[in-house]
């Protein structure tokens, strides 16, 4: 290689390279010696939008319906609660029989009110969270939440202008706070609500979705009942027909409700070919079928500790560690939002790999929140 | 309280590489992780049926089978080698020049890389074949710089290397014009500067050439399984060779006395060490994590001189249709208003440049996502405090979205290839998505602006004297090698090295 000469003269070529080394500390001679600044707007706005954990009240409760109650919930430092995208969910940990409980609740209030928010939560048969939450919750009490969470969102590139929302059940929530959203934005151009319920005393929200429908031309609303028949209301669960009937070439399904209705709508998507880019839905989990009901041992390495608890294999690990008093890194409960993702070091289980990496998939990890153990089973949370 | 030989704050690919190296030279290493997974910024995340590489950047200097490249030797050493999938890109980059509409396709490999510069730019063969003979000069001064211990006579590395010697103080643009590099040969060699996060008149030559070098030689390349798989694979070697690592650990204090390291704390763990490396910005460790008065006053004042580097919006879209359906045949898309790099650096000042790096993994990867699918993502560089201005808490969900459509404008409009209509799936990162999993300051991605004093040879040169607080040092993209995937697994090992010197 032939040489450069940038510079001739030799002691130039070495004061020029000394200088890159005393030149810094001649720079820095002069500048502050405060300590320095390590947080800027941005990070301001990561605390905004994403405190780790913040410790609310319940202001109101509103009882619904029968078997559902609205909880407003505020925080107690007085801060306005985070910025979310409709549809988000937070999980709210509740302590009751001396465990330690955490179920995700969908936020169902409007975005552009933020002093509070307001989850509604719909009783579950023997469900232990919701059951405590409708009889035992009182007004004044105290909680810690987390989030706002989740991707069930609507997104003005990736989705049409006209969308249909399929809501069965307490999943009208979030669809609620996202109708609201998008007709007040103008973001869309229509929408199509197919709010599914057992009767019509299940209905929440009825009055404000008739007026919302009254108001906007773009906005129609059909209720379904599943259980009660009646000459004013269309009977039955959502079904190809009634798919049909909503002129859905092009248009973008946002679905939220139970387990079932998941599974039902998704084998007519996938008869009438619809592609997945035009199917949204809340996060939720397939339920596994397990055998018979077995007792294991379930031991869990965390941060150089181990604790051994048992577990039943009707029972997702996150149920036993609920049940055996430890407290489970979980956010989504439902295999994935990723939060309690863990290494299995030994055992075998039945689980569900859907969201989990690549990579991960293959040096077996986890999501305890969606799985069973069909044998004494080791992990390592994180 | 436990005690260990050496604490890595963060497990980066910085925080990975020193760990590894010193647990392997038989330490005693803890990794406090503040979240889920290892790899910081190399780390993949799940939309749907696709798997997302945060960061689009593809690896240089890996190489691979009889071409083995510094990447692959660390990998070797390390012992990870065996255990990763790396898949090798046939062409360096293709970069569309919007104003003129031209556009260049750069292949793999120095001859190569010359004789297609020759066919754009007849008559640039001597001065791009002295370019690449300058690479090799520098790279070898380089692996001597690194490999030194004490301190360098200036005699004797000219003596030895006298181009770098005589380059090093000088910038791109100086060093190219002076080996006659024809001005359109200096636009397309340029291409590669939007990956430093610095404007090319700032980044010192020797910093840049060593960069283009590691990516023509050896070839860009990607994990199989995205970057997570290599972050992975450091973090079971680490563990295989008994190292612990404790995730969802935010260390909040170092504890210092009598200018000694002397442990750590997170929020519910206190650790004993003499050692600890940080792979995160000096400006948080020292603004929050270390008792004032054990702060240096010299540390304090570099700190406050050193300017964040460039940030980013990146979209990244699973597309429901195969590359041919679409019409993508290029790995990387350089979209450049203006291929005079200095002019495009001062319109990327505005929020809305229209400058934009497109990402295709399926072009080097089929695989890298279901079959009749693939992925784009598109990134481009924050400049200025222009996002800082136009974001509130009020409107960020949809400055986020309006950021997305733009990209995505461009793209269509610049390549003339359509995407709108098959996107399944859309993620949108701005610089508040990285400051959140990262927590570096305002979401810089990367490290420090390479500028002036804070370039490459400067940052070499005073790391041990700016090292004031005995035990305490630093790695990743805010150290002394800068910010790119190489750059910082490089560094991390020589970080280790010197820890374990001492
Ligand atoms: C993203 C998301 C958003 C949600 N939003 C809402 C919302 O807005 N409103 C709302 O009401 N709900 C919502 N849910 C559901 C909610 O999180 C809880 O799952 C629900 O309230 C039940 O919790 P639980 O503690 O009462 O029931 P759990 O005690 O968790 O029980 C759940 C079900 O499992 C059954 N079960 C429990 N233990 C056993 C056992 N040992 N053997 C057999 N079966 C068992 C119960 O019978 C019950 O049917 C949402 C869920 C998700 C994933
Ligand atoms: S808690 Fe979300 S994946 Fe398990």
């Amino acid at each position: 290689m032939k040489d450069i000469v940038m510079e001739k003269d030799q002691k130039k070529v070495f004061a020029k390279f000394n200088d890159l080394a005393l030149g810094r500390r001649d720079i820095t001679k002069h500048s502050s010696k405060d300590l320095p600044k390590y947080s800027y707007a941005v990070n301001e706005f990561v605390s905004v939008f994403h405190p780790s954990q913040m410790e609310v009240v319940v202001t109101k409760i509103v009882e619904e319906n029968e078997n559902t109650k609205s909880f407003w919930i505020k925080r107690e430092d007085g801060e306005s609660m985070p910025p979310f995208q409709a549809g988000s969910y937070i999980t709210l940990e509740v302590h009751t029989n001396g465990r330690i409980y955490k179920r995700p609740y969908t936020i169902s209030s409007d975005t552009d009110s933020l002093k509070e928010y307001r989850i509604t939560i719909q009783e579950e048969k023997n469900g232990i969270v919701s059951h405590y939450m409708c009889y035992d919750c009182k007004e004044n009490d105290k909680f810690t939440v987390y989030g706002p969470f989740g991707h069930f969102h609507y997104s003005m590139i990736r989705d049409s202008s006209d969308i249909i929302c399929l809501a069965g059940g307490s999943g009208i929530t979030g669809v609620r706070s996202m109708i609201f959203d998008l007709l007040k934005s103008k973001k869309v151009s229509s929408i199509a609500l197919v709010y599914g319920t057992k009767t019509v005393n299940d209905i929440l929200w009825k009055k404000e979705f008739d007026e919302l429908a009254k108001k906007n031309k773009n906005f129609k609303v059909t209720y379904l009942l599943s259980e009660e028949k009646r000459d004013d209301y269309p009977y039955g669960l959502m079904d190809e027909e009634l798919l049909r009937s909503l002129n859905l070439e092009g248009k973008t399904f946002f679905v939220s409700g139970p387990v079932a209705m998941y599974q039902a709508l998704n084998e007519i998507f996938i008869k009438l070919d619809i592609p997945n880019k035009f199917i949204r839905h809340e996060e939720f989990r397939d339920p596994l079928e397990t055998d018979e009901e077995e007792i294991y041992e379930l031991t869990i390495h965390q941060k150089g500790n181990v604790t051994v608890i048992p577990c039943k294999s009707s029972e997702t690990l996150v149920q036993s560690m609920e049940e055996g008093r430890f407290s489970a890194p979980v956010h989504c409960t439902v295999g994935v939002c990723g939060y309690c993702r863990s290494k299995l070091l030994s055992g075998t289980v039945k689980t569900d790999t859907s969201a989990l990496r690549k990579k991960d998939v293959d040096l077996k990890y986890i999501h305890p929140c969606v799985t069973y153990p069909l044998s004494d089973v080791e992990i390592e949370l994180p | 309280m436990e005690k260990f030989d050496c604490i890595v704050i963060g497990a980066g690919n910085g925080g990975l590489v020193s760990a590894l190296t010193l647990q392997k030279k038989g330490k005693k290493v803890l990794i406090l992780e503040k979240g889920l997974a290892p790899g910081g910024l190399a780390t993949s995340f799940r939309r749907g049926r696709f798997e997302f590489d945060v960061r689009t950047h593809e690896l240089c200097g890996y190489g691979g089978v009889g071409n083995n490249g510094e990447i692959d030797s660390l990998f070797e050493r390390l012992g990870i080698d065996s255990k990763i999938e790396m898949m090798q890109a046939q062409e360096t980059f293709h970069v569309i020049d919007k104003l003129t509409k031209d556009e260049y396709t750069m292949p793999v490999g120095v001859d190569h890389f010359i004789e297609k510069m020759e066919e754009y730019v007849p008559g640039s063969r001597d001065a791009m074949t002295t370019f690449f003979g300058l690479c090799e000069d520098i790279k070898d001064a380089l692996s001597y710089l690194h490999s030194e211990k004490g301190t360098i006579d200036e005699k004797d590395l000219y003596q030895k290397f006298p181009n770098f010697v005589q380059l090093a103080p000088y910038k791109v643009d100086a060093v190219l014009e002076k080996i006659k590099m024809p001005k359109k040969a200096i636009e397309i060699l340029s291409t590669y500067w939007v990956y430093f996060g610095s404007a090319i008149d700032d980044v010192s030559f020797v910093h840049y050439a060593s960069i283009v070098y590691s990516y023509v030689l050896y070839g860009p390349a990607i994990p199989k399984y995205t970057s997570h798989e290599l972050s992975r694979a450091l973090e079971n070697e680490f563990k295989s060779a008994g190292g612990t690592i404790y995730y969802l650990s935010e260390v909040e204090k170092i504890d210092v006395e009598d200018g000694e390291v002397t442990g750590v704390q997170t929020k519910d763990q206190t650790f004993a060490t003499s050692h600890v490396i940080a792979n995160l910005s000096p400006k948080v460790v020292y603004g929050k994590m270390i008792q004032k008065e054990n702060v240096p006053v010299e540390n304090c004042q570099l700190e406050n001189e050193r300017i964040l580097g460039a940030r980013e919006i990146t979209v990244y879209l699973g597309l429901n249709a195969s590359l041919e359906d679409i019409g993508l045949h290029h790995s990387t898309y350089f979209l450049s208003n203006n291929l005079n790099s200095k002019v495009e650096y001062k319109k990327m000042q505005e929020v809305f440049h229209g400058n934009v790096v497109g990402f295709v993994p399926n072009v080097i990867n089929a695989k890298a996502s279901p079959d009749g699918t693939c992925i784009l993502t598109l990134t481009s560089l924050i400049f200025g405090d222009g996002f800082d201005k136009l974001v509130s808490k009020e409107n960020y969900f949809d400055v986020k979205e309006q950021f997305g459509d733009y990209l995505i404008r461009c793209f269509e409009e610049t390549t003339g290839i359509s995407i709108r209509k098959y996107i399944e799936e859309i993620e949108i990162a701005t610089p508040l998505t990285f400051a959140r999993y990262t927590g570096h300051p305002s979401g810089a991605i990367y490290g420090y602006m390479a500028k002036g004093y804070d370039n490459l040879l400067p940052r070499i040169f005073s790391e041990e004297e700016e090292t004031r607080i005995k035990g305490l040092r630093f790695c990743g993209g805010f150290g002394s090698r800068l910010s790119d995937f190489s750059s910082t697994y490089l560094n991390g090992e020589d970080v280790a090295m010197k820890t374990l010197g001492e």
